[in-house]
């Protein structure tokens, strides 16, 4: 009983209060993004339409022609949804392989896979350019920022993949290897109906991480594979100009991802902290 | 026996061979590089601009960035001083945030939605949408919110009696997020701003599994909320705040994105924005200090390898 004496006027109205507060507070820039897209160029650097303007579509209608919108987003698109169908169909195997048959190399194996995330891209951009430009001549193209993306993406999939198989219990693989079920019919009938939550938030989160990933896809790219990083990335500095056309181009190009991004909350602790929290 | 023990590592063969190969073949390149002499464009010195073995330079490159260029120093101790206050800020506003939300209240999976949301803003709109509409003096909120104060203050000048105390009132100036070291904060504000969800999710993970009897019996003890904070759940969240403090290391001393769109030409500069500046001619140069960044996030990474690696198994 001592308990409920500890929730207090405090708890019961000041901190919802505050939680809503702090909420809002963090979401403010990206309303105060949608907001501007819904200003004429021209309205949104005028204190006197801070709060209370005509709103138009214009900056959406016109997102084509100001910006060659539809080119970048097709970029993105593209590279986004290969780089994570080929990223899980390298990664399902081999996390299967390390949860379900680990040998005593199994974690030295995926602590390698990690470390590999730690290597600072500005550290091999030059020979990146030189081997896909001199070299191989794939620079700028689809298939380089899908195979690029994919190689960034591997580890943490796998390590994603690994702790779901993990939690699977290894009996249900045994009672059908009993039945005399192929390795395939394993994979196929009984790991993935099991598995299917964690594969389904595992692509996902790979998708968000592609979508925004800002280095390699703005380096690696002049105007073929060029995706919505680099369109943004290009417009840096409108000087107040375009604030109304640049916020309707950048709702576009965040607002799809971070709705998304709602559904894989929990998805998003287990995969970026490699199960060490649960 | 034998195909119990092929398969398992015939499925995980394409995932290791692309990895190696991604890491080593460039890894191998930065590193020869960073030992020969070799520029872009040299008209003293046309052979310079092909690799090749006889410009073989030794340790010079790594001297040259060491000791003769002056931006290392500036760069690795801005690298450190950005990712230290941006951890500091996130960790802080995270375990204070996390504690506020641990408990339901009305509308909860609301607040949870808004404040996890900047987490997935792409960092190019990021900090797009911070220093132009937001940070920027004249037209952004800063600008207007300062000039709106201004106005206040001229209105309370021209105030009959009254108006003789606010004459000492200087006008305000606001701040410019693009100087050198203004627009260092300007990426430590944006940065804070899209990981403190990440901190707060994690915190918030671990709080739901603290145990609760523990802390009935703490209260029965007549702890007060300070010291069952201290004494109970900051322990309880020493690793979750090892975790984020890690993985905010590694993708933060790799920062790029904020730094060129925030900074580019005003001379804040990160040690992978110095190795950008050197690339466009000095590969030599470029490749020491990569070699250089390789070595500080290899710091880094080590305690968070061993860290993971004892929860792995079990």
């Amino acid at each position: 009983m001592a308990i409920v004496s500890q929730s207090s006027k405090f708890g019961n109205i000041m901190r919802p209060t505050m939680a809503w507060v702090v909420g809002l507070v963090f979401f403010f820039p990206i309303f105060w993004l949608a907001f501007t897209s819904f200003k004429t160029d021209a309205d949104a650097v005028k204190p006197e339409f801070l709060f209370f303007f005509t709103p138009t579509l214009d900056n959406y209608l016109n997102m084509a022609e100001n910006y060659d919108y539809w080119r970048f987003a097709i970029n993105s698109v593209i590279t986004t949804t290969f780089a994570t169908g080929f990223t899980l169909f390298v990664g399902v195997p081999a996390a299967y392989a390390m949860a379900f048959n680990p040998s005593r190399h199994t974690k030295d194996i995926l602590m390698w896979m990690l470390s590999t995330k730690m290597l600072p891209a500005a550290a091999v951009l030059y020979p990146m350019t030189f081997l896909t430009k001199n070299f191989l001549g794939v620079f700028d193209t689809h298939f380089l920022i899908i195979i690029v993306l994919s190689l960034i993406n591997l580890p943490i999939v796998i390590w994603m993949l690994f702790t779901y198989f993990k939690e699977i219990p290894k009996e249900i693989i045994e009672a059908g290897k009993m039945d005399g079920v192929s390795t395939w019919g394993e994979i196929k009938d009984i790991l993935l109906p099991l598995a299917w939550g964690g594969l389904a938030s595992t692509a996902l989160l790979c998708f968000i991480f592609c979508w925004n990933e800002a280095y390699w896809t703005v380096r690696l790219t002049t105007t073929e594979a060029a995706t919505l990083s680099k369109l943004i990335e290009g417009n840096r500095a409108p000087e107040g100009l375009f604030f109304g056309r640049l916020s309707a181009v950048s709702m576009a190009a965040v607002g799809p991802i971070v709705v998304l991004g709602w559904f894989c909350q929990k998805q998003l602790v287990q995969g970026l902290t490699f199960g060490a929290v649960k | 026996m034998s195909t119990k023990r092929t398969l398992p590592r015939l499925l995980q063969t394409p995932a290791v061979l692309l990895l190696l190969v991604w890491m080593l073949v460039p890894l191998s390149m930065t590193l020869y590089f960073s030992f020969i002499r070799y520029v872009l464009n040299s008209n003293r010195r046309p052979e310079w601009t092909t690799p090749s073995l006889s410009n073989w330079r030794g340790f010079g490159n790594y001297e040259y960035v060491l000791f003769n260029a002056k931006d290392f120093w500036f760069a690795v101790s801005n690298s450190l001083f950005i990712v230290g206050s941006i951890l500091i800020l996130t960790v802080t506003l995270g375990l204070a945030i996390a504690v506020l939300i641990n408990k339901s209240f009305p509308g909860r999976g609301i607040v949870r939605v808004l404040l996890i949301s900047p987490f997935f803003v792409m960092p190019a709109v990021n900090a797009v949408l911070w220093i132009n509409m937001i940070l920027d003096p004249v037209l952004g909120l800063n600008g207007l919110a300062v000039a709106g104060i201004n106005e206040i203050i001229v209105g309370l000048k021209s105030l009959p009696l009254i108006g003789g105390f606010f004459q000492l009132w200087p006008e305000i100036e606001p701040i410019s997020f693009r100087a050198t070291q203004t627009s260092a904060y300007a990426v430590i504000i944006m940065v804070t701003w899209q990981w403190t969800p990440f901190a707060v999710l994690i915190f918030m993970t671990s709080l739901q599994s603290e145990d609760q009897q523990q802390k009935e019996a703490a209260v029965l003890d007549g702890a007060n909320a300070w010291s069952q904070f201290r004494n109970l759940t900051i322990p309880h969240l020493a690793r979750p705040i090892a975790i984020v403090i890690m993985i905010q290391s590694i993708f933060h001393l790799s920062l790029y994105a904020e730094i060129e769109i925030v900074s580019r030409g005003n001379g804040n500069k990160n040690l992978p924005y110095l190795i950008g500046e050197f690339a466009s001619n000095n590969i030599g140069a470029a490749s020491a200090t990569g070699i250089f960044a390789v070595i500080l996030a290899n710091i880094v990474a080590f305690f968070l390898l061993r860290m993971i690696g004892k929860s792995l198994m079990d």
